[in-house]
């Protein structure tokens, strides 16, 4: 009988109930016909409990420090910065779109923010320098769905949340992932400008660009110890592997690390100043621009990686970190803007918080029914090879994310079909992963895709043209998708290296 | 025939609109008053950590305080403004007409989720279970005198029952538009004024 539920809910959904309600109302009807009307006061209770939790506070936290940072102005910089590593290539802009989606990624955990921010700054460029708007706005939408992909990521604070796994090490299981789609992007604009002569750009946007003086300071100082970092970690690295643990430990212990730290920062600034001679002057105005804003995601992974904070806590220092630099580095961020940036990121992260609610009490649900059950004996009717199963599954869920958001999506069918999987024999982690970018891609297929909308509301271009346009696009990805599927080992290295994972 | 219902209808639309516009302005205003409070409350909890190495012990359940308010305040907001996920595909392709009465539907089907969600907010909130002490809150009114006040669980229970409340008035109000938008497409309704832009829902 309550099985029934699972039929329910999808015909609420198709005649458009929202999914909040549709969550709620399936499951609820079900116990009621079945008699059990004490468990609807169980299902009231989970909603509950589903929101009163400490990990989850990530989600608003970072949906609120990359609103922070986008209103602050760094797209420009970020977009600025890749292309003078970029521009210059044939198809120039077009990578420089992809770049920057790769860099901002690492800032904003959504793909919409994304489309929107770099949309509306690429787009235009990319017109004027010869591309077709649907061309360009197509670019735009297939590379935003790195954004959730790379770390810090919406979609997986709240799959790791209802599925109870480790939301650092779904992050960092997201890396590799994450540049694979941008490398994949990369490769077909590349073999596409030789076929229509894309055009190529000039590296550096603004001639004689200037930069103010606390920036310029605080530039000098990250750049140095990012450098001594990268030197110390490199070093302990080496250390760990080549030399007897006493060694390691008594060079690890005590003041040592400090003092080599503090040593370290004359040869980096010895190599800074020799690299400053090597570069033009506006190569390095825009590179220094665009180090306040990087520092985020390496405040963000580093603590994390370290130990130092938990997600949630790195979420909140990487507000504190944008506040400071929008408000005292870039000075693009006014006390009178807050409120509106609050305001949104509270409305935004309560209805997906309400809607994870909502997911756990239907969680409980899907258990009560022994849906799995059922539905695992399907699946394994339908074959008992996970290689086989695992295609089939990424055909399903491509079909549901060509129709529902990525978010909604994760948290109704993670539930069902997560436990399967892991029965299979596949690993929590990779089946994660699997989910997360299957669905991100799904963002950006039509005829449901929301990038596309927000692609085509940005542009100006119809969502029809912009569908076709970005097919190409698509089909790499989809290929990454598979080389996800079929080799663990690219989503799980990450992760087990740095020891969040087995 | 559908003018004089319409009139009867658009009375009480504009006087709930009116209220919900104001309730929701202050609700929504406290919400983001929460998320700012829920920063600094974590990052006080990271100093106090790391920096004097003695970790503190309200601010894990004080910032899931906040956060249990700031969505029960501003939900119905975003419900209001259409911020609701949804599969509107279906929606969207039907005549006008038609389209009016499913969202009569689901708005039905909303309102008996949200009713349920009351009784047993009710019971959640002003049951048994309610009446316990949390666990580290407590207003310290000691320090000015007077006496300290533990808070209740049922103090932070209430967050999502008066967002569920809140959001009854405003299916209420959903519903009276689609009732006005049925019988007389040309009436004009009351604005909805919420957010400049669309947000942000993954």
């Amino acid at each position: 009988m309550l099985v029934w539920f699972l039929p329910v809910f999808l015909v609420l959904l198709v005649i458009s109930l929202p999914v909040f309600f549709a969550l709620l109302f399936a499951p609820g009807l079900l116990l009621w016909l079945n008699g059990q009307e004490r468990d609807i006061a169980l299902l009231y209770r989970n909603i509950y409990n589903g929101i009163d939790s400490f990990p989850l506070m990530a989600l608003p936290f970072f949906m609120l420090a990359g609103e922070l940072m986008n209103r602050g102005g760094i797209t420009t910089r970020l977009v600025e910065f890749s292309q003078a590593l970029m521009g210059h290539l044939r198809g120039g802009l077009a990578h420089v779109n992809i770049l920057s989606s790769i860099l901002f990624a690492g800032l904003s955990g959504s793909a919409v923010a994304d489309t929107s921010a770099i949309g509306s700054t690429l787009i235009p460029a990319m017109e004027k320098n010869g591309y077709t708007r649907k061309f360009a706005a197509a670019v735009t939408a297939a590379s935003s769905v790195i954004g959730p992909i790379i770390p810090p990521s919406g979609i997986m604070i709240i799959y790791a949340y209802v599925m109870g796994e480790s939301v650092a090490a779904l992050f960092l299981a997201g890396i590799v992932p994450g540049i694979l789609i941008g490398a994949g992007l990369m490769l077909v604009v590349w073999l596409l400008a030789d076929r229509y002569e894309l055009p190529k750009a000039e590296r550096i946007v603004q001639q004689g660009a200037t930069i103010s003086n606390v920036e310029y300071w605080v530039s000098f100082v990250l750049l140095r110890l990012n450098l001594v970092a990268v030197f110390v970690a490199a070093g302990y690295g080496l250390l760990a592997l080549s030399a007897d643990p006493a060694t390691y430990a008594v060079a690890a212990g005590g003041w040592t690390p400090w003092v080599v730290f503090a040593a370290l920062l004359i040869p980096a600034h010895v190599y800074l100043m020799w690299l400053r001679g090597r570069i033009s002057h506006d190569f390095r105005v825009v590179c220094k621009k665009a180090v306040a804003p990087l520092q985020a995601p390496i405040i963000i992974l580093g603590g994390i990686l370290l130990g130092v904070v938990t997600p949630t806590e790195a979420s909140a220092v990487a507000v504190a970190y944008a506040l400071f630099v929008s408000f005292f580095v870039l000075g693009t961020l006014k006390l009178s803007d807050l409120p509106d940036v609050l305001k949104r990121s509270a409305l935004a992260s309560a209805t997906v918080l309400l809607l994870v609610g909502a997911a756990v009490a239907f969680k409980t649900v899907v258990s009560l029914s022994h849906a799995p059950e059922a539905l695992a004996s399907f699946i394994l009717d339908l074959s008992k090879d996970p290689l086989v199963l695992l295609f089939l599954i990424n055909i399903l869920l491509f079909v549901v994310g060509m129709f529902l958001d990525a978010g909604p999506a994760i948290i109704i069918l993670g539930p069902i079909l997560g436990p399967v999987f892991v029965n299979l024999g596949v690993d929590p982690l990779h089946f994660a992963i699997i989910m997360s970018v299957n669905l991100t891609v799904g963002l950006a297929t039509p005829p449901m895709g929301l990038v596309l909308f927000v692609a085509s509301s940005v542009s100006g271009e119809r969502v029809e043209t912009i569908s076709k346009a970005i097919l190409p696009l698509l089909a790499v990805e989809v290929l990454v998708i598979f080389l996800i599927t079929y080799i663990p080992a690219l989503s799980m290295t990450v992760p087990r290296l740095t020891g969040f994972a087995q | 025939m559908g003018v004089p219902l319409a009139e009867a209808l658009l009375l009480p639309l504009r006087g709930l609109s009116t209220v919900n516009e104001w309730v929701l302005r202050v609700a929504s205003t406290i919400a983001w008053i929460s998320l700012a409070i829920m920063v600094v409350i974590v990052l006080v909890q990271v100093v106090f950590r790391y920096a004097f190495n003695a970790a503190l012990p309200w601010p894990d359940e004080a910032a899931r305080f906040c956060m249990l308010w700031m969505t029960g305040l501003i939900a119905p907001l975003a419900y209001r403004t259409g911020n609701f996920v949804a599969i509107d595909t279906l929606h969207a392709g039907l005549p006008k007409a038609a389209a009016h009465v499913l969202s009569l539907v689901l708005l039905t089907l909303s309102a008996i989720v949200l009713w349920f969600g009351i009784f047993y907010g009710w019971k959640h909130t002003f049951g048994f279970g309610g009446n316990f002490n949390s666990s580290s809150l407590y207003v310290p009114l000691g320090w000015f005198g007077g006496e300290t006040i533990q808070v209740k669980l049922r103090y932070m229970y209430g967050s999502l029952l008066t967002g569920l409340v809140l959001m009854m008035s405003v299916n209420i109000e959903l519903i009276l538009r689609e009732l006005v938008g049925l019988v007389a497409p040309a009436a004009k309704q009351p604005k909805v004024q919420g957010l400049n832009a669309p947000v942000d829902v993954q």
